[in-house]
């Protein structure tokens, strides 16, 4: 029989409600929750606009921040079209034409791809620990988790001023809303379909809804992921690239 | 009373062939100048609006709602529908599509930025249209045509071949590979330094846009009226929900261009005009006061003052229509003569360059006087009125002398 | 010319006030107005000018060799302080502006500006930039500034900021990194046209240099003192600065402007010579006239023995003599309407209702008359040979008349 005051002693913990995370820690673990030295990733992008939805699907491998080979396997009609990013250039692969382009500097510049990110937002190294000072804002009943609130350290170069973070007890990020440097909220990001990925228990779906543009939204979706593996030599080099994959 | 006054002043001028001739030269010849000024003023500014409207601009364009802000490649509209029900309307004399879409071409490997414009051939072929200095060439399917110093920056030769890399209209990549046909110089500066010219249809293929476009140019048969027809083109039922404009609204600094020239013309021609007035005025003041003699001989045989005041001032009249009309006909005529030919300034001026471009247009200096019936009666007015004057007021001096100092003079 | 018949003309100008005075007042008025004229038109030219060269291009620019082709703003001077040395220290500089351009993406949010970033100094900048004076809100860049912003009127709106904003620039580096700077909006220009407000934005050089990761300088760009002067000095600069850099004159920066100008030149030529028609035809027959009505006493002087040749000259010595008066007259009608004209101008504002921006400039309707060394002889030599043109049929005449049908009967 389970002594009476362990029993009150476990009620009362219930009663009192789960504590405060530790803000430090679990915005290392939002740092490093997709981040690997290495990686190979098969992913949907749909970008809807007013007037389109489009869905493509690429196979992305990546080694470090500075090397990185997107293949898009759908629609048909681009499939095999490839981008390599090493270090500051990017190359396009074009199947159709058997060419290979490189991009000028001027045109890296801009959304990448026709979606809600900006190349800043795929190359830039961001940190929500290094960057912002966290704390914690208010719990929330549903979805159960916390509101945490990021302000962008001073001298930090970048577009928010503030981040209000709803991390899960899961210590999964569910909702992220970034506030530019006039503290409007510009964009909201949302978390969901937790599910195994390369080993990891993590949010396979990304949806980026920006603000005042109604109708455009961006998702992005891992379908699967390996974490950490080993890459041949190869991998991030114009003759890989050109071969059709 | 009236009668035998104009008798003798007929008789006056007729008697004094090489006055009268002289005063008929004087005014006519000052007219014809004015009416030439005129002329060429109107020609001026009538050159400015055409070579503004020309290949790029138009009189009235169509767009899709929002395009013209942000340029988005995919704000596009279905082009037939609009084209047949324009192509309807009486006061239109011609209307196309074009597609501008931002893209990255390639000879080799290195990319560089340019634009590639979607446009129908056959249209633009015309003197007004993006191809007409391009030699009769046109694009056709693969065969492109790209500006002149979008070639030479890139080595881009006729044969050469070109990747383009553009975003189609939803969403996708667009890429294929493109034959140069040739390189031109076209009127629009932008064309030159960015321009690959595609055929439409080509270039709705590439893009994923199917009987599709970003932009309708027009052209009115009175560029005058392109406020109306833009009015009556957004009337159309095809037209719902589509942007319409005229030109003075898609490119109101232009207009400023134009009117900021008119207006300093216009002073001149005012200073023009007030050299020949003085011109004329001097002769006939001239003229009048050195009959002194003359008119103090009427006088001194009996001819009230009164009378001879009536004398000259029909005199004058008669000089002074004579004469405006006989300058007007040959200012009418040297202006019909210039606007056949046109007048090339280049040539006018020994050499120079025969085109120039400004604001992002290239036109050539050759412009076609014309004038206004307006312009004709204001200044026959004018001169006219001069004349008189002029001879009214020396007239009056000598009426009131006595006559035997007027016979001394 | 023999004695007599100067004698004669000066004896006959100075006799007939009228004819005389009415003369010389028709030549005075044709070359006054023709003087007002080619003011006008010569201003009109400089109007132009001006308003291109101050709103940014400059009279002058150093230049790396090869970017008039390229265009490319990441090329730098091969020398950049000893250009700007030198350009400061060339005679007949009003400012020289050193420069850094970038092409650049501002940011507030999701809201995105594409701009050419231009890295400034900012007290040469105050007088080398008319729209470094045309700040609405704030100020323009302090020197010392670090991390600052002056934008357009338009930059502001379209990305829904105001003074203290901060703003991401992001723009390609050194080889081809993306770098990215916050900057700090501290004035906000406004230009009157929205085309030119996105041309607006500047920063201190120090930015640009640490943003871009290139160091040194993009470009130059000079003031003269006369802008008329930039061939000479041109070739003054080039030869003192290395091979290395190249110095541009303003026409080859913005040939655009300069073929409108010299079309309009072109097109003000054709107006001279349509003007200087009217007036000669105005003094020819004016002339013509009054030696019409002169036949007997031309009949009188041939009977009297002074015929043929010497009433030619008469007829003439009287037209020069004419003519000179009247060219004085024309001057001092003229000269002074020019001089206010040069001084005043003519504000076509009121008319148009506004200033005008195209082709990357505004430009106040303003026209200054010019008022030069050329008003002399333009004056004299058009004034002397109207009359002289205009004296030659009429001294031919008198010449031919003979003197006793035209004394027979007063006509």
């Amino acid at each position: 029989m389970v002594p009476l005051s362990s029993l009150l002693a476990l009620a009362a913990t219930v009663a009192a409600g789960p504590a405060p995370p530790d803000v430090d820690r679990l915005l290392a673990r939002m740092d490093d929750l997709y981040r690997s030295r290495s990686s190979i990733a098969r992913m949907e992008i749909t970008v809807t606009t007013p007037r389109s939805v489009r869905t493509l699907r690429i196979r992305a491998w990546t080694r470090g921040e500075e090397e990185a080979l997107v293949v898009v396997e759908a629609p048909p009609r681009e499939a095999g079209t490839a981008t390599l990013r090493v270090g500051e250039n990017l190359w396009n692969w074009l199947p159709r034409i058997a060419r290979t382009i490189r991009v000028p500097p001027s045109m890296m510049l801009g959304s990448w791809m026709g979606t809600d990110f900006t190349n800043d937002d795929l190359v830039k190294e961001s940190s929500l620990r290094k960057d912002f000072v966290a704390k914690v804002d208010r719990r929330s009943a549903e979805p159960a988790g916390w509101w945490l609130t990021l302000e962008a350290k001073p001298g930090v170069v970048g577009r928010w001023a503030r981040i209000e973070l709803l991390v899960g007890d899961d210590e999964l990020p569910i909702e992220e809303r970034h506030r530019d440097r006039k503290g409007r909220l510009a964009r909201t990001m949302r978390f969901d379909e937790v599910r195994p990925l390369g080993g990891r228990r993590i949010p396979s779906r990304m949806v980026l809804v920006p603000e005042g543009d109604p109708g455009k939204k961006t998702e992005m979706r891992y379908l699967e992921a390996r974490f950490d593996v080993a890459l041949p030599e190869d991998v991030f080099s114009l003759s890989r690239l050109e071969r059709s994959r | 009373m009236a009668g035998s006054t104009l008798t003798l002043a007929w008789r006056n001028l007729w008697r004094n062939r090489r006055r009268t001739i002289l005063a008929l030269m004087a005014i006519g010849l000052s007219q014809a100048l004015v009416l030439l000024f005129d002329g060429v003023l109107r020609g001026y500014g009538d050159w400015m609006v055409d070579v503004i409207t020309g290949p790029m601009l138009g009189h009235v364009q169509v767009h899709a709602d929002g395009w013209r802000k942000d340029r988005a490649l995919d704000r596009t509209f279905p082009v037939d529908p609009p084209l047949r029900a324009i192509r309807g309307l009486p006061e239109v004399q011609s209307a196309h599509a074009r597609i501008y879409a931002p893209a990255l071409g390639a000879v080799g490997q290195e990319g560089f930025a340019l634009l590639v414009v979607g446009v129908e051939p056959a249209a633009e072929l015309g003197a007004h249209g993006l191809l007409s200095g391009a030699d009769g060439v046109s694009p056709s399917g693969r065969r492109v045509l790209v500006g002149r110093s979008l070639a030479v920056a890139n080595g881009l030769a006729v044969g050469s071949e070109v990747a383009l890399v553009g975003q189609g209209a939803d969403g996708s990549l667009a890429n294929d590979l493109y034959v140069v046909a040739g390189i031109v110089e076209t009127p629009v500066d932008l064309v030159n330094r960015m321009g690959v010219l595609m055929a439409l249809d080509e270039a709705q293929g590439l893009l994923a846009m199917p009987g599709e476009a970003h932009e309708l140019v027009l052209r009115a048969g009175d560029p005058g009226r392109s406020k109306a027809l833009a009015a009556a083109v957004a009337a159309l039922p095809e037209l719902r929900g589509l942007e319409v404009l005229d030109w003075k609204r898609i490119s109101p600094e232009l207009v400023g261009l134009v009117q900021i020239v008119q207006v300093s013309w216009t002073f001149v021609l005012v200073l023009v005009f007030l050299a020949a007035a003085a011109g004329v005025a001097n002769t006939m003041l001239m003229s009048t006061f050195e009959r002194t003699h003359e008119l103090g001989m009427l006088l001194a045989l009996g001819a009230g003052p009164g009378r001879l005041v009536r004398l000259l001032v029909v005199e004058a009249l008669a000089l002074g229509l004579a004469g405006v009309l006989a300058g007007s006909a040959l200012g009418g005529a040297l202006v019909a003569l210039a606007h056949e030919t046109g007048v090339n300034l280049a040539e006018l001026t020994g050499g120079g360059p025969s085109q120039i471009s400004f604001a992002g247009l290239r036109f050539s200096l050759t412009f076609y006087p014309s004038l206004t019936a307006f312009d004709v009666v204001t200044s026959v007015l004018g001169v006219a009125v001069v004349s008189l004057l002029a001879a009214l007021w020396p007239a009056v001096r000598v009426a009131r002398l006595q006559p035997t100092a007027a016979l001394r003079a | 010319m023999a004695t007599a018949e100067l004698t004669y003309a000066v004896r006959s100008i100075r006799r007939n006030v009228r004819r005389t005075f009415l003369s010389v007042l028709g030549i005075a008025i044709g070359c006054s107005l023709l003087l007002i004229v080619e003011s006008f038109n010569r201003g009109k030219n400089e109007l132009f000018a001006r308003a291109g060269a101050e709103s940014g291009t400059g009279h002058l620019r150093v230049t790396p060799a090869g970017w008039r082709v390229k265009r490319d703003p990441r090329m730098r001077l091969a020398a950049p302080e000893e250009a700007l040395r030198r350009a400061r220290a060339l005679p007949g500089v009003a400012v020289a502006a050193p420069r850094i351009r970038a092409q650049a993406l501002l940011a507030m949010g999701t809201h995105v500006v594409p701009v050419e970033l231009t890295g400034v100094d900012p007290a040469a900048e105050l007088l080398a930039y008319r729209y470094a004076r045309k700040v609405t809100a704030g100020r323009w860049l302090d020197p010392g500034d670090a991390g600052t912003l002056a934008i357009g009127r338009a930059i502001a709106d379209r990305l829904g900021v105001e003074l203290g904003d901060e703003l991401l620039a992001t723009t390609v580096g050194r080889s081809g990194r993306i770098e990215s700077a916050m900057l700090r909006v501290v004035g906000i220009v406004t230009t009157g046209s929205e085309e030119l407000d996105l041309t607006v934005s500047h920063a201190p050089l120090a930015d640009l240099e640490r943003l871009t990761g290139l160091g040194g300088l993009g470009e130059v760009t000079l003031m003269l003192s006369d802008w008329r002067s930039f061939d000479a000095a041109r070739a003054a600069l080039q030869g003192r600065i290395g091979s290395g850099d190249e110095v541009l004159t303003w026409p080859e920066l913005a040939p655009d402007f300069v073929g409108h100008m010299k079309q309009d030149t072109d097109t003000s030529r054709l107006v001279t010579a349509i003007i200087l028609l009217v007036v000669l035809i105005g003094v020819a027959s004016a002339q013509l006239a009054s030696v019409l009505e002169r036949r007997r006493e031309f009949a009188v002087l041939s009977a009297l023995g002074m015929h043929g040749v010497r009433l030619v000259r008469v007829v003439l010595a009287e037209g020069v003599a004419l003519g000179l008066v009247g060219a004085l007259g024309g001057l001092a009608l003229g000269g002074p309407l020019a001089w206010l004209l040069a001084h005043r101008g003519v504000d076509f504002t009121r008319l148009l209702g506004r200033s005008y921006a195209f082709g990357g400039t505004v430009i106040d309707p303003i026209v200054y008359g010019d008022f030069g060394a050329w008003i002399l002889p333009e004056t004299f030599l058009v004034a002397v040979v109207a009359t002289t043109l205009a004296s030659l049929y009429p001294a031919w005449f008198a010449a031919r008349s003979d003197p006793a049908q035209a004394l027979r009967v007063a006509q």
